[in-house]
């Protein structure tokens, strides 16, 4: 459903991401992994329309979406739990979540709040709280919820596991693994490469702002070890 | 009891401000613009209610007239003034405002003369009411009432409605509430409109406590209003409301404490400074 062809992108003049070919399918997990600094972020912020593209194309659902602004990106699709969550926090939950499906009329919301608060009941406890009162994981859970408010059909998790507590962690993947087998397609950005691993169905490691390795996920799980060896370098310019 | 009074009056005093202060907190927030030219929509808005109340006997058509002629021109001066500079530094704006400021004021003397103008028939002015030992005007009980009144309005829009919670996502991440498919151009639009407003509302009240408009009634209680939202913790809507009435309650024993050494509008002034001597993060400010 999400094909980037010959992608670049950056910061005016300072190119992150060059000649990235990647895939994500319905109800498949591409885990996009690389050590910090490789353009992960870049990549998927650029994906949501906030970063500019370079050069190539970014095809979803198989339309040209490369110059569509972020909102409209939103409407045809494709959802976001930012790095660093970016959850609204004197928003209540509800309201984060209320937000995240803004484009959509009053019962389409109400039935997405719903199949949201059945994927994360810990959501549903916290409604009135101030999300900015969450622990890390409840917040993770909410930026992921607010994402899938707006029903999408890519979801984008940008470090899904960073500062959680195991458990919560577990809560998380589970959480994907139930959106996948609704069919939708994910693309994940990850630290913890064993975990990572186990999840995708595709593996595409960024180093420098290139591919340094792409294969699906039996062959990755079967050497696991080089794919550490890739994220073990460090950024080379 | 005189200090009861005193106490009366500051508090009466502080509703005006924090009218016309939450408006500055407002487009601070959103933008990051110190928003002097709200003192311009302050004064049309007593202007227009003026004329409407001079030509028509009623003061009701005063506060429609002034509140729909404020509303108009404070998202206009959005549109003409802010939004080309938008993406200068916040000084840029800050200076342009200072210069809309300064031409409408001209433009208020050319039209409307000098010297300002009274109200032909302020019955709210001449109409008293005594209890214990303490009177007020039928102005200053409105100025009470109104404040409540539109500031409550205010807090049912911001926290009950969608628009107000999609207004309240835009200030706290503008490019992701965009991304949901908010119109963060909308928010700003209704952003002016209601610090507007209540300016505007501010204007008609202290044109008829004051029983005259004049060109340059604005900038005092504008100056005023920046220093209520520093006090409060810049961008802090409860912080702005406590700042107001605290500092008419302060402007009101100090005119009588201070009398000989400062006058009102300095006393602002010199609270501000005091204030963020000790705490320079405002008055509720962190620390
Ligand atoms: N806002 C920005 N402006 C300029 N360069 C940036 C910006 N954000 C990230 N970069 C640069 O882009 C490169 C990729 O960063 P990023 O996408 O955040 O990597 P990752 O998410 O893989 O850690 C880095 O060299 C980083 O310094
Ligand atoms: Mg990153």
């Amino acid at each position: 459903m999400l094909e980037l062809r010959g992608f670049g992108c950056g910061y005016g003049l300072v190119q992150a991401v060059e000649g990235l070919d990647l895939v994500v399918r319905g109800g498949e997990i591409t885990a996009l992994l690389g050590p910090n600094g490789a353009g992960k972020t870049s990549t998927i912020m650029a994906i949501a329309g906030h970063v500019e593209t370079h050069a190539g194309t970014i095809e979803f659902l198989g339309e040209d979406i490369t110059r569509l602004a972020p909102a409209e990106r939103t409407r045809r699709g494709i959802a976001l739990a930012p790095e660093g969550r970016r959850i609204f926090p004197d928003l209540t939950v509800a309201e984060n979540l209320l937000v995240g499906g803004y484009t959509h009329a009053a019962a389409e919301a109400a039935r997405a709040e719903e199949s949201v608060l059945t994927l994360f009941p810990r959501l549903r406890e916290r409604l009135r709280q101030h999300a900015g009162s969450l622990s890390g994981g409840e917040q993770q859970m909410l930026a992921i919820g607010r994402a899938l408010m707006a029903r999408p059909k890519l979801l984008m998790v940008d470090e899904l596991s960073l500062g959680l507590m195991p458990a919560m962690v577990d809560l998380c993947f589970k959480a994907l693994l139930e959106l996948k087998r609704q069919g939708i397609g994910v693309l994940l950005v990850e630290q913890n490469t064993k975990r990572a691993l186990a999840a995708a169905d595709r593996v595409v490691v960024l180093v420098s702002g290139r591919t340094a390795y792409a294969a699906d996920g039996e062959q990755a799980r079967r050497d696991p070890d080089m794919v550490e060896s890739f994220l073990g370098l460090k950024e080379m310019t | 009891m005189y200090y009861v009074e005193l106490l009366l009056v500051g508090l009466i005093w502080g509703c005006t401000y924090a009218m016309m202060a939450l408006g500055l907190t407002l487009v601070y927030g959103l933008l990051r613009i110190l928003h002097v030219a709200q003192a311009t929509v302050f004064t049309l808005g007593a202007y227009i209610g003026l004329l409407a109340a001079n030509h028509t006997g009623s003061l009701a058509a005063a506060f429609v007239t002034g509140a729909l002629a404020a509303g108009a021109l404070g998202p206009l001066i959005y549109r003409l003034v802010y939004q080309p500079i938008l993406d200068r530094p916040p000084f840029v704006a800050l200076v342009a405002s200072i210069g809309v400021l300064v031409a409408m004021e001209d433009g208020f003397r050319l039209l409307f003369g000098p010297y300002g103008l009274s109200f032909e028939n302020n019955v709210w002015f001449t109409t008293t009411y005594s209890f214990a030992g303490m009177t007020v005007n039928l102005v200053q009980v409105w100025m009470v009432v109104a404040a409540v009144l539109l500031l409550s309005a205010f807090a049912v829009f911001a926290t009950r409605t969608r628009a107000g919670v999609a207004w309240r996502a835009t200030v706290s991440d503008p490019a992701m509430a965009e991304s949901f498919g908010i119109s963060v151009t909308g928010v700003r639009y209704v952003n002016f409109l209601i610090a507007s407003v209540l300016a505007g509302v501010a204007g008609v009240l202290v044109g008829l406590l004051n029983n005259l408009v004049e060109p340059g009634m604005g900038g005092v209680i504008a100056y005023k209003g920046l220093a209520i939202i520093v006090l409060g913790g810049l961008g802090s809507v409860p912080g702005t409301l406590a700042a107001s009435l605290v500092l008419g309650v302060v402007e009101s024993y100090g005119t009588v404490f201070l009398d000989k050494l400062l006058d009102r509008d300095a006393i602002a002034f010199l609270f501000l400074i005091v204030v963020l001597m000790i705490r320079p993060h405002g008055l509720l400010g962190a620390r």
